[in-house]
């Protein structure tokens, strides 16, 4: 009995090594793939021979992309776009979030479902009206204005995951500021805040990376390369001067880099907070 | 300085330059009963000016003519026009039929998987928190990106994914997969699901560690195996936290056209388009902002139409 039952579980630890290494390939290969597209010369890429194993290495794709396209400039845009997102995130999302996870106050449910079931809210069905506003009020095309358009969907989300970060800081520690005479405010930056540190990173990164990836408001509420996002230009630099696959290649690797880097950064504590959001939402 | 504990009662006495200091007003103003009102003031404005404005705005305008391209049509009220006009539209229909071929296929791809690679995980063998962080980097790469590696892949003439098959045997000759009409749906679907699928696994880990190891081991007595296992106590376990996983995905899939709309444009013909993507294309391309409205008016209908009826059946089934 004992000897079938560690031979199944020797059985079941294959399979799941196997399956998990299977997907990883899954996961990690396009990327792995793109990148080696990205350092492959022309004639190894555009070949009648598949090339696996590229013997010959250039930059060329890199630098081509950078000196001589507007990406520098859509990449600045896109840091700036998405700076703004998490500073408008954060200067109103946390106070929001600290406000649901401290106090017990008439219509704190209901607010809270509402600020759930704004995500429902299809995004072509903001997207038009906001065209138009936002084009009465001089902020179409503009970085602050597409920032401003991504709170729509990302401060719904800031303030929840930020909750649950919020919820697992002791509030012991809170109640001895207050008896020792710091106000509510001083007791939220100088206390609440400081121990939700992690959380509060974490829920800022999850925020940027939404930001620096969103394509379909910025195709919409960007026209001129004063303010176009890098998805935008990539997209359109593929269409309009059929870009090579060598420098499209190059393109998304510069810009998933940051998203990579700053996902392994902080993988853990953000992927706490998206699981402690889902589970009680 | 000894700090006191200032009350409405007990107030502080103030010099002329602190009855100005506005961080002692602020200070001050935190310990007022609307305190928590206040602080959720900056977001709830924020959140009422760009979601529920646009929101009732776009309801609004699905009942009016509204083409930037012609203003001499105006903006008049068309009443329940442009909804007549879907019903009439075969672009709708297919479209409808496509978002729910697009949606339950994807989410059963995705929920598998999921599964699958959760229930792996969650055997905590040594080595695999490394692997853990590898699948889940999917989810979190733009679209625009994940589409175009996938259309390098899948390339007609320099696609490695055609050359494997062709090599293992399994295909006879490179395949043009996003141009046929009846393999381009489903090659967007595989795309859709490597790019979303880590989000079920994200949830399902996180509800698999709330389950209580005794059940296991009480199955394990009661000579249940591993199928049994999963049929009897992991999935009813998991139910809230699966039904609240698919309704969040079917937000998503039905909402967003972005990776149809990198890696097919809605063609070839109308084989890959879905209502989202018409919806946008009506207002980016046409300009017509009120069918548009309409479009997505609908779309929404449809959508809480759908999570009403699977959360009460969800709770249904937990009785």
């Amino acid at each position: 009995m004992t000897q079938t039952r560690s031979g199944s579980k020797l059985v079941w630890d294959t399979v799941s090594y196997a399956v998990l290494i299977l997907l990883a390939i899954v996961c990690v290969g396009p990327i792995v793939w793109t990148f080696l597209t990205s350092i492959k010369v022309e004639e190894d890429i555009v070949t009648r021979s598949m090339v696996y194993f590229p013997t010959r290495f250039t930059f060329e794709n890199y630098v081509k992309l950078w000196s001589q396209s507007s990406y520098p400039t859509l990449v600045t845009n896109s840091l700036i776009v998405t700076s703004m997102t998490v500073l408008i995130c954060l200067f109103t999302g946390t106070v929001a979030s600290y406000s649901f996870s401290r106090f017990n106050f008439a219509g704190r449910t209901q607010l809270m479902l509402a600020y759930l079931i704004v995500r429902m809210f299809p995004a072509v069905l903001m997207i038009i009206p906001l065209f138009i506003v936002m084009r009465q009020v001089g902020l179409l095309d503009s970085t602050f204005g597409l920032a401003v358009a991504y709170t729509s969907f990302l401060l719904p989300l800031f303030v929840w995951m930020l909750k649950g970060f919020f919820d697992s800081a002791p509030k012991e520690l809170e109640s001895a500021a207050r008896i020792d005479g710091s106000t509510r405010i001083g007791a939220m930056f100088r206390i609440v805040i400081p121990i939700a540190r992690n959380g509060l990173v974490a829920t800022c990164v999850f925020v940027a990376i939404a930001a620096w990836n969103e394509y379909l408001f910025a195709l919409m509420l960007t026209t001129s390369q004063g303010s176009r996002t890098w998805p935008v230009g990539l997209q359109l630099m593929v269409g309009e001067f059929q870009l090579p696959w060598g420098m499209l290649a190059a393109g998304g690797m510069i810009s998933i880099l940051p998203v990579i880097i700053l996902f392994a950064i902080v993988q853990r504590v953000m992927v706490a907070g998206i699981t402690a959001g889902a589970v009680k939402g | 300085m000894s700090r006191v504990l200032y009350t409405a009662a007990n107030p502080p006495a103030r010099s002329a330059w602190e009855a100005i200091n506005p961080m002692r007003m602020i200070g001050e103003l935190s310990e007022t009963r609307y305190w928590m009102y206040l602080l959720l003031l900056p977001s709830a404005l924020l959140i009422t000016a760009v979601v529920l404005y646009p929101t009732l705005y776009g309801i609004q305008l699905s009942f009016r003519e509204m083409r930037l391209n012609r203003p001499a049509l105006g903006t008049d009220w068309v009443l329940f026009k442009h909804y007549a006009r879907m019903l009439a539209d075969p672009i709708f229909w297919t479209a409808l039929r496509n978002t729910a071929v697009w949606v339950t296929s994807s989410i059963a791809l995705e929920f598998t998987v999921g599964l699958i690679a959760a229930l792996a995980l969650n055997r905590n063998l040594p080595g695999t928190k490394v692997l853990a962080v590898l699948i889940l980097v999917p989810y979190f790469l733009p679209n625009v990106v994940a589409g175009h590696m996938w259309a390098l892949m899948l390339d007609p003439r320099l696609g490695v994914i055609n050359d494997l098959l062709v090599k293992t045997g399994l295909l006879t000759g490179y395949k043009a997969w996003f141009a046929d009409p009846s393999t381009a749906m489903a090659a967007a679907i595989i795309v859709e699901a490597w790019h979303s699928f880590p989000f079920f696994t994200l949830l399902i880990m996180a509800g698999l560690k709330g389950i209580p190891t005794d059940l296991y081991k009480a199955a394990d007595i009661d000579g249940a195996g591993p199928f049994a296992q999963l049929r009897l106590i992991t999935l009813p376990m998991l139910k809230t936290i699966i039904a609240a996983a698919v309704i969040l995905r079917v937000i998503g899939l039905v909402n967003s056209p972005d990776l149809l709309l990198i890696l097919t444009n809605g063609g070839p013909g109308r084989a890959t388009q879905v209502l989202s993507l018409y919806a946008f294309q009506t207002a980016y391309k046409d300009f017509n902002f009120g069918y548009a409205g309409a479009l997505s008016v609908v779309m929404f209908i449809l959508l809480m139409g759908f999570a009403w009826a699977y959360i009460r059946l969800s709770k249904v089934n937990q009785d």
